[in-house]
């Protein structure tokens, strides 16, 4: 098989297919659609953090100069379903709401009513006429807020602000905790984040004369945001949608393969699941059985789903995987103003409500022995999510990986983590790159603070209790499986060889000499990218059903290839990346493949589209497996062609030959118009060859790991803190290409840096966001971020075809860790302990006992 | 070359009009292109680019004058289109990201540069960085890594680290060089 | 964030610019580069009914250096401009060290320096330096012109004694002394951003080292730009060196006030003015003796 890959490609850091036109200013961002007849959306939003609305009166601004309507909450309550709880765990209440908020606001932000007008400028006029009558309510600003009893509750059938309290248990915990020689304990607080990518969001919603609604979004997700935008924009009544299933055989039949088939893919997933979560939901809040069926019927009846269209997207880091209720308003409007609606979020908007994330407080306590070693870890997390869920993955699926993760790379007999969500009046909690980042944070901080109780190095203390490959098979004591894949100690002992430490000491000293303090951090780990089979029903039981993915390889009549995705690309590559692999599988050159994405009329369904490091192993394993049968479709063809035998079938440059007899050849164009004459027709494209596959890019491991070592130089005139040396080593397995790779880990550490040195989402004691713009809310420049050395070493995971492993995330979900404990070390004259993710210069002067706080 | 475009009477202008606020008669060259366009005294150019005339290359990041995604350069000097009234632009030459390649299609020696340095990801910010270098390499054809890094901290890429844009702007001052440029 | 809306009006003339303000007074705004205005209305926290759009009145873009070397810089003198001016740079050096720490290049091609001044941002470097030089500002009306002393022209947080109809047309900065030493320092969290705390200071040292002047100015310590005259007097009459200058860093770290806000805490200001002043002083120290 391995003869026909003469491209080499993959491995090659070749050019991106992306850039010529992106280059040339000739992308195609969701700003830059310009329908004729357009209506521009703006939404009213609420000023109060925490209030309820006696009343709307939007008459002066239906009157507005421009403007062509207002949508209130009321109105939409009448034309579309409430958000579904969808995640139903244990011991969690979700709650169900609308697009806009009718009776209660709970965030700076909220939207309450949305208005359309000529231009974004007129609606942005008219906004200000909307009046809205608000009862303000005790706003519940933080953590500490949302746990006292007392607190005013977001959502009165959750009983109070805390929506999910639940303890795992792993191994007999209070017996080693009573074994170990000692107990640390150590509380971290990380700070509210928000994912910024530079493209805020958008949508722009046509609907056409039949009815069929096509959607042009901003979305990491185009297939999850298109069942939504059905499921909740169709509001007739039950009966209505019952008569058209009746009427409708074919639905009906459809409907019931389609059922049975996914019950047969999935039925141990299914058996898995524990719904005492649904249960407890239901006690809570009936209504939403009642709503579920609903959307269901209403599916079923639905005469045709929207279409998500998406081309170049500016970034998304998560921030763009949820469904917003401004997509679901601005769909629900396009259906009642009948012009196309355009609606393009404003960085204000952004920063109150695109998406925040990470704000989590960990009590983390380690039972450990003198010599060092591991015994029993004990976490107690509180996770704030804010005001609403994001959709569908928030604070509660997060709360499950960082319970599967904590543990890291290290051996432990026992491990307990309690983990709480409460609600307060701020931004949704959305998945944010590496959404589980502080698991790494707080442990790796942990086993620094650990590591100066007992006087061992962090390093010494890292290598003692992590594990190694002579302990492999084993499982994380969370339960997914680790294997040669889990290389993180390879990281670290590569990572040691490239500091000098004696120099270190050297630079430290003379440093000392200007008032500067310097030091060293580090931070080892390991992510699910994707991880092995079991690891999702780690996270949660049967939810294993979400890890495939369907893809296509096609040749074209023409002879070209088209390779169609349900991965949704927002500057990852995977034009580049999907060409490399299917054009060394197909014996190609690199431009003979096109990519089709973000069309939800061409491509599979996938809930999760592009998040989660899943480029790579699963959407780029796809491309693999599909294009190696591919060409083995046409060699097979080809060999009744050249009358020869399929294996002695060569490929190169697109050149069909006999081995060794190029001058013979043929072309993939001849080849597909034969196997087209000769009948060939794929189900699904209809091309003369095509293959697709379900894939779930399981190896048994299906890790990345990575170790981050930075120095730190901190100015304690100033409480400035620069980057002397920042290193990283990952090891992603085999790189498809290098400078993707490499600026996938620069960028996440770059955002990493961010986190501790200038980003916080602030909100005053009273809820009110302080950082409404880019003058508040500090993104770093060129200026403060240092360069990065990236080391690979590439791990394979043996016996598996398929080999690729994501990188996406690595690089933020260390950078924070190693950072922090760098300035810990730094200060270490002055006994700083380092609890807080957030060290603005303030706070490093604080630390450094130069002032005191405030 | 001229590109007129007359749409007083667009709803849109008539309800500006209502809405108590001027229209203006507009008159500018971009890209070598001269446009003639009526527009809301309060659109910033950023919007008329975009949408009046239609090049889209440029990008609205922040609209307050701190992302720097909307820079494009106004007879030479590099501006914020977010920061400025299109009245402002009366009568000036605008060069946008549309018009860095050559009129036969030749990348320019910075689009070249950054493929080939895998400058970019997403490229949302792409338009802004190319034209503040462009506008460092004009007045510095040969500029350090650290005037380099400080002439590009007025734009902010989410995704890079920036290393990889620094890198693009090195190989560029390289290839001018070398073909003299 | 779109502006609300306005009516425009491009004056071709001073007069006819200044007959408008007459017009409009407190409904109008002088629009000069838009670096502070435009973002203000985008943001909807200004909303002139007219804006009075200054940008092609003749005249207002020179620099003049009068035959006693003071400076006048006109309403439309952008910062960049400033930048690269051999004038400037050759007799207002403090100017000259100054823009280099005015946000980013693309903002001071725009940006006027007198219309910083106007602006009044108490973080913005040109009013500190307006008060570290005693500089005058000349502001001209239908009614005429007037000079407005440095320290009766800011009055309070974007607030100065210009009147709603009056145009800041230039602002004169007094010959810079030849044995004058000077330097301009600051943090901000980002490079190019409002800076934490800004450090402008001058002395004037004789040829014993002894100081016989300093001018102390802080951004971002206050309401306003503001001077340290207590640090300035333990400097005058002393000797230049680390000494005096630690002293004084003492003396601006304890009289200085800044708010507290999300960027940087009281005692982190103070202390951070404290910091800048000491180096500030040194990197001027090390100038003199150099050619001016
Ligand atoms: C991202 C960003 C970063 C910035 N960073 C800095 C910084 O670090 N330091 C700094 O100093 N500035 C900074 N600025 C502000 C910038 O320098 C402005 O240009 C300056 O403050 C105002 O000058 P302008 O000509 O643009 O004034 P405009 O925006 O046109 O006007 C500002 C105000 O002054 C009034 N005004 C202007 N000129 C006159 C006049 N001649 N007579 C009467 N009134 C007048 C206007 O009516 C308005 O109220 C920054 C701006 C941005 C967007």
């Amino acid at each position: 098989m391995s003869s026909t890959n003469r491209s080499g490609l993959v491995g090659q850091s070749v050019q991106r297919v992306e850039d010529d036109r992106l280059l040339r200013g000739n992308g195609q961002y969701i700003a830059d659609l310009d329908p004729d007849n357009v209506v521009h959306a703006v939404f009213v939003r609420s000023p109060m953090p925490h209030a309820k609305i006696n009343s709307i009166d939007a008459s002066a601004a239906r009157r507005a100069p421009g403007v062509v309507a207002v949508i209130t909450g009321d109105d939409l309550k009448d034309t579309t379903h409430p958000f579904p709880p969808l995640l139903m765990l244990p011991g969690l209440y979700t709650p169900m709401y609308h697009a806009l908020s009718a009776d209660k606001v709970r965030l700076v932000g909220d939207p309450v009513a949305v208005v359309l007008a000529e231009s974004r400028a007129l609606a942005e006029d008219a906004i200000e006429l909307v009046e809205v009558d608000y009862e303000p309510l005790e706003p519940v600003a933080d953590i500490a807020d949302a746990l006292s009893p007392s607190s005013e509750p977001l959502w009165e059938k959750a009983g109070s602000n805390v929506v999910m309290d639940h303890t795992d248990t792993f191994g007999d915990i209070d017996a080693v905790f009573a074994g170990a020689d000692r107990v640390i304990t150590e509380r971290f607080e990380c700070q509210r984040q928000s994912n910024q990518p530079m493209e805020t969001r958008g949508s722009l919603v046509m609907v056409d004369d039949d009815g069929h609604m096509t959607i042009h979004n901003a979305t990491q997700s185009s297939h999850a945001l298109r069942w939504l935008v059905a499921a909740l924009t169709d509001k007739q009544s039950m009966g209505a949608s019952l008569k058209a299933i009746a009427k409708n055989k074919d639905r009906r039949s459809s409907f019931a393969s389609g059922m049975k088939s996914f019950l047969q893919s999935n039925s141990d997933d299914l058996k898995d699941q524990d719904n005492s979560g649904a249960a407890a939901q239901f006690k809570k809040d009936k209504s939403f059985l009642g709503a579920m069926n609903k959307i269901g019927v209403g599916l079923l009846a639905k005469e045709s789903y929207p279409t998500v269209k998406a081309q170049d997207i500016g970034g998304g880091f998560g921030a763009k995987g949820s469904i917003a209720r401004e997509d679901i308003a601005v769909a629900a409007a396009a259906l009642s103003v009948g012009r196309p609606v355009k609606w393009i979020e404003d960085r204000i908007e952004n920063l109150m409500d695109g998406g925040q994330a990470r704000e989590e407080s960990m009590t983390v306590s380690i039972a450990v022995d003198n010599d060092g070693t591991f015994r029993g870890l004990k976490v107690d997390m509180v996770m704030d999510q804010g005001a609403y869920p994001g959709f569908p993955v928030g604070a509660p699926m997060i709360s499950k990986m960082i319970k599967v993760m904590f543990p890291g790379s290290y051996k432990w007999d026992a491990y307990e983590i309690r983990s709480r969500i409460v609600a307060t009046n701020k931004g949704k909690y959305v998945a944010y790159r590496g959404p589980w980042a502080n698991e790494t944070w707080a442990r790796e901080r942990m086993i620094d603070v650990t590591a100066a109780a007992l006087g061992i190095s962090p390093a010494e203390l890292r290598l003692k209790n992590m594990i190694g490959e002579d302990a492999m098979p084993t499982a994380m004591i969370t339960g997914p499986t680790i294997d040669a894949t889990m290389s993180t100690r390879k990281t670290l002992e590569h990572a040691l060889t490239l500091v000098d430490m004696e120099q270190f000491e050297a630079d430290r000293a003379e440093a000392a000499e200007r008032g500067h303090c310097l030091g060293i951090g580090i931070a080892s780990y390991h992510e699910a990218a994707p991880g092995p089979p079991n690891y999702w029903d780690s996270i949660n039981p049967g939810s294993g059903m979400l890890m495939p993915e369907e893809g296509y390889t096609t040749i074209e009549a023409d002879g070209s290839v088209v390779i169609y995705t349900s991965q949704m690309p927002h500057g990852q590559s995977h034009e580049t990346t999907y060409a490399q692999v299917a054009a060394d599988e197909l014996g190609v050159a690199l431009d003979d493949v096109k990519l089709v994405y973000g069309n939800t009329d061409k491509t599979s369904f996938s809930l999760i589209g592009t998040g989660g490091s899943r480029g790579g192993p699963i959407g780029g394993g796809v491309v693999r497996k599909t294009s190696r049968e591919v060409r083995r479709q046409i060699a097979e063809k080809a060999a009744d062609m050249l009358e020869c035998a399929a294996d002695d079938v060569e490929i190169i440059d697109g050149n069909i030959h006999v081995a060794g007899v190029p001058a013979r050849g043929i072309t993939f164009a001849e080849v597909a118009k034969q196997a087209a004459d000769d009948g060939a027709k794929g189900d699904k494209y209809g091309t003369p060859f095509e293959y697709g596959t379900n894939y779930n890019g399981a190896g048994d491991g299906g890790w990345s790991t990575a170790t981050q070592i930075c120095v730190v130089d901190i100015d304690l005139g100033t409480g400035k803190v620069t980057f002397p040396r920042y290193l990283v080593v990952e090891d992603c397995g085999p790189i498809i290409n290098p400078a993707i790779v490499n600026g996938q880990v620069r960028g996440g550490v770059a955002q990493g840096i961010g986190s501790v040195l200038y980003e916080q989402a602030t909100y005053d004691e009273d809820a009110n966001l302080q950082s409404a713009t880019y003058m508040d809310y500090l993104l770093p420049t060129a200026m403060e971020i240092p360069e990065v050395e990236v080391h690979h070493l590439e791990t394979h995971s043996e016996g598996f075809e398929n080999d690729f492993r994501g990188v996406g995330e690595g690089g933020m979900i260390g950078a924070p860790a190693a950072v922090t404990n760098a300035i810990e070390n730094a200060l270490s004259d002055y006994n700083a302990r380092v609890t807080t993710q957030y060290l603005p210069p303030t706070k490093i002067l604080e630390l450094a006992g130069q002032i005191s706080p405030d | 070359m001229t590109d007129t475009t007359s749409n007083t009477d667009t709803p849109r202008l008539q309800a500006e009009r209502d809405a108590g606020g001027s229209i203006v008669d507009l008159s500018v060259t971009v890209n070598g292109t001269h446009h003639q366009v009526s527009v809301e005294a309060r659109r910033p150019l950023s919007d008329v680019i975009r949408e009046d005339i239609g090049l889209t290359g440029t990008h609205l990041g922040c609209e307050h004058g701190v992302c720097g995604a909307c820079t494009v350069l106004i007879d030479g000097e590099p501006a914020r289109s977010c920061l400025m009234l299109g009245a402002q632009a009366e009568g000036t030459e605008i060069t946008t990201i549309e018009g860095l390649a050559g009129p036969d299609g030749e990348l320019h020696p910075i689009q070249q540069a950054m493929m080939e340095a895998h400058g970019f990801q997403c490229a949302f910010c792409a338009p802004g960085f190319l034209m503040s270098a462009v506008a460092l390499l004009d007045e510095n054809p040969d500029p350090t890594t650290a005037e380099i890094r400080e002439e590009l901290s007025g734009n902010l890429c989410r995704c890079t680290g920036y290393q990889s844009i620094v890198a693009g702007v090195e190989t560029a001052v390289r290839v001018m060089k070398e073909s003299g440029k | 964030m779109k502006a609300p809306p306005f009516i425009y009006h491009r004056p071709e003339t001073l007069d006819e610019a200044l007959a408008l303000l007459t017009e409009h007074g407190d409904d109008a705004k002088v629009l000069a580069g838009g670096q502070s205005l435009i973002p203000l209305m985008g943001l909807r926290m200004g909303r002139p009914a007219h804006v009075v759009d200054i940008g092609r009145v003749p005249k207002l873009d020179a620099i003049h250096v009068d035959s006693d070397g003071a400076v006048t810089i006109g309403a439309l003198v952008r910062h960049e401009q400033a930048n690269k001016s051999p004038a400037i740079a050759e007799h207002a050096p403090l100017i000259a060290q100054t823009m280099p720490w005015v946000a980013h290049r693309a903002i001071r091609t725009r940006g006027t320096v007198v219309g910083s001044i106007a602006h009044a941002d108490p973080a913005a470097e040109m009013p500190a330096v307006v008060l570290a030089t005693q500089a005058t500002m000349t502001a001209t009306s239908t009614r005429g012109d007037r000079t407005i002393a440095a320290n009766d022209f800011f009055e309070g947080y974007l607030d100065t004694a210009l009147e709603a109809d009056e145009i800041l047309t230039s602002v004169t900065f007094p010959a810079w002394p030849a044995n004058a030493v000077s330097a301009v320092t600051e943090v901000a969290r980002r490079h190019g951003d409002y800076a934490l705390v800004g450090f402008v200071g001058k002395l004037v040292v004789g040829d014993d080292n002894v100081i016989t002047d300093a001018a102390l100015a802080f951004l971002g310590a206050a309401s306003t730009a503001v001077r340290v005259t207590a640090a300035e007097a333990v400097l005058q009459g002393a000797p230049a060196n680390d000494e005096s200058f630690a002293a004084a860093a003492e003396v601006v770290s304890a009289e200085l006030e800044p708010p507290s806000d999300i960027h940087g805490s009281t005692a982190y200001r103070k202390h951070l003015a404290g910091t800048l002043t000491l180096r500030g002083l040194q990197s001027a120290a090390n100038r003199i003796g150099a050619s001016a």
